[in-house]
């Protein structure tokens, strides 16, 4: 079995799967998801998940996420296994630790780009002071500073996703996770979004975790996780960096 | 969340345009409804609570106030020979016809009562004429609502009632009968002199208790007396709405209507919200994968019901008030008091924060991970 648990020791992991499996119904009906996975998230990182369709990355990500409870195996976040908790819990901890990028951006169409990170900041933490100048700095941090009061509809492609991105980086959270966040964009556009995402790892030290299907992101990546079938079926680094 | 929800109303202008126009109809029809139904009820009890009276005493087997049978004038002298009676005056209660001036009749609702000094019933908001006059033969006193409908133009009016001869000596304003019968008021004599019955008939005896007296004690007193019963003048007044409310149906006319507004009300709010809920459910599930919590998601959902309500409300209340201006002139009170507009507002609310149920469900039973399928 492959595992992407290669970083012990170095540094402490900001997040950590270990043996996570997911199986779905019962018996001849039995269709497993995910099976003995195991990943470290490391701070600083930008982690690709390739695979072929259904093969298990989104089940992957959305263990590591939170959105899914394994049927087996451990979740460690802030060296506790979270992988018991209600959803009572969760909230909590996804606001804390996770950001998601999507390939559909999921803006509401209604707020400019700078109520739409502004209100994900309040959703996320309703103490939080000043949202707006936080929305704006994250706009600026991104490269949408004169766009923070234009609508999705008059952004584009590109301009959607940063602000998809300032979104995730609300509430400063240490991983970011990004749901094929450049299929939806031209060659350009995807490797500009991608060079941001290794920007935060680089230069802020987030750890930035994408499932793709496009391989000329690998040079972005500390890391490629291959899934196959339900398997982490290989972990690569790739020599260079864009 | 306010910002959140007014701006993903507004989005869609048209179909807020629709949620609002809804609940304005909404609103509308429950002030009308309801302010009509209040409206005929104080009409139908306006002479028991224009009353001085502290007791109306009337016969035991009466159940209509308009269409109470009269029993002798001796029973008239018991009541007021009872202890703790201050004061009595005789109400004499009944239809007859008055002669127009092209030659027809109409049918009329004659109020006759004993001209007095104090008098526990007369008539009033007089707004024409002398009404002092009343104990006059052939007396009466008609409201001005009425004159067109009875043809009668002026005080000094001559006509006859049940071929007797009578004369307009006032006129009054805003005194109309739930009977749509016009309202003649008339001495106790000429009143008799209207109806072929015979005898001195009296309808009620109205009390004026004694200072220092039980008006509880007094009316079991004249309760005990046979066949009679007395009541105290808020109870005829309840009593009388009573009847016209319950025995005749027309309260359940008028609510089943208001409730219909309400259930369109419903309907449009929550389908509007509810297809706002599905347009946006990815984002809704994006906040919730995020790590908003279901009561942050679920509060712009009820501050877009709320939004909707009150601006449902700002529109509909002046169109009620505009649909009360056009009834005035068909002679029907639309009673929109400050009680019933605060109480419509609250079940606007109440109709709109309901009707964003099927989309807080939807949105509670929403996976966060479903952001992620697709």
């Amino acid at each position: 079995m492959a595992t992407a648990s290669i970083h012990q020791g170095v540094q402490p992991a900001l997040a950590r799967i270990v043996g996570a499996s997911k199986t779905y119904g019962a018996g001849e009906n039995q269709v497993t998801a995910l099976s003995d996975a195991t990943l470290d998230i490391m701070p600083g990182e930008v982690t690709l998940i390739e695979g072929p369709s259904g093969s298990g990355k989104t089940t992957l990500i959305s263990i590591l996420g939170l959105l899914l409870t394994p049927t087996t195996g451990e979740i460690w976040l802030e060296g506790q296994n979270v992988a018991g908790l209600g959803e009572r819990h969760l909230p909590a901890l996804r606001a804390r630790h996770f950001g998601f990028v999507f390939q559909g951006f999921n803006l509401f169409p209604a707020l400019t780009a700078l109520e739409n990170v502004s209100m994900a900041i309040q959703m996320k933490d309703p103490t939080f002071k000043r949202p707006k100048d936080e929305a704006r700095r994250l706009l600026e941090q991104v490269g949408l500073g004169p766009r923070v009061h234009h609508l999705p509809a008059d952004l584009s492609g590109g301009q959607k996703q940063r602000v998809a991105i300032a979104r995730a980086l609300g509430g400063n959270p240490p991983i970011i996770i990004g749901d094929e966040p450049t299929a939806a964009l031209d060659t350009k556009t995807a490797l500009s979004v991608m060079e941001l995402l290794r920007e935060l790892a680089t230069t802020h030290g987030r750890a930035v975790v994408v499932v793709t299907h496009d391989p000329r992101l690998e040079r972005f990546a500390d890391r490629v996780v291959r899934v196959e079938d339900g398997r982490i079926s290989s972990v690569d680094s790739p020599r260079s960096h864009a | 969340m306010w910002t959140l929800a007014r701006k993903l109303l507004l989005h869609d202008r048209l179909r807020f345009a629709v949620a609002i126009a809804g609940v304005s109809v909404s609103v509308m029809l429950v002030l009308v409804q309801v302010g009509l139904y209040f409206g005929f009820m104080d009409t139908a009890s306006s002479i028991i609570d224009a009353s001085k009276a502290d007791i109306w005493v009337g016969k035991e087997s009466n159940e209509s106030f308009e269409f109470a049978t009269p029993f002798d004038d001796r029973t008239y002298y018991k009541v007021a020979s009872v202890p703790g009676v201050a004061a009595t005056q005789r109400v004499l209660m009944g239809f007859a016809q008055l002669k127009l001036a092209d030659g027809g009749d109409i049918g009329v609702q004659v109020v006759g009562v004993d001209p007095q000094d104090h008098p526990l019933l007369g008539p009033w908001n007089v707004v024409a004429g002398d009404a002092r006059r009343l104990g006059e033969a052939g007396a009466i006193v008609l409201d001005r609502s009425e004159y067109g409908k009875l043809k009668i133009d002026r005080i000094g009016h001559a006509t006859e009632i049940s071929g007797v001869r009578a004369e307009v000596v006032a006129m009054t304003s805003g005194i109309r009968s739930f009977t749509t019968s016009p309202i003649v008021f008339a001495d106790t004599k000429t009143a008799r002199s209207f109806f072929p019955m015979g005898g001195e008939p009296v309808t009620y005896v109205l009390v004026d208790v004694a200072p220092g007296a039980s008006i509880a004690d007094v009316k079991a007193r004249i309760d005990a007396l046979p066949h009679l019963a007395a009541y105290t003048t808020p109870e005829m007044s309840d009593r009388t709405r009573t009847y016209w409310s319950q025995r005749t149906g027309v309260g359940a006319g008028f609510f089943t209507t208001a409730v219909l507004g309400v259930i369109v009300g419903f309907v449009v709010v929550g389908q509007i919200l509810y297809s706002g809920t599905l347009q946006y459910l990815r984002e809704y599930g994006t906040l919730k994968a995020m790590g908003a919590r279901n009561s942050a998601v679920v509060k712009v959902i009820l501050a877009q019901a709320m939004i909707s309500a009150l601006l449902g409300f700002i529109v509909g209340a002046p169109l009620a008030m505009g649909m009360r201006a056009a009834m005035a002139g068909a002679n029907l009170t639309v009673a929109l008091s400050p009680e019933l507009y605060a109480v419509t507002a609250g079940l606007t609310a109440v109709m709109c924060a309901a009707a964003a149920l099927l989309s807080i469900v939807k949105v509670l039973r929403l996976d966060p991970a479903s952001v992620f399928k697709g």
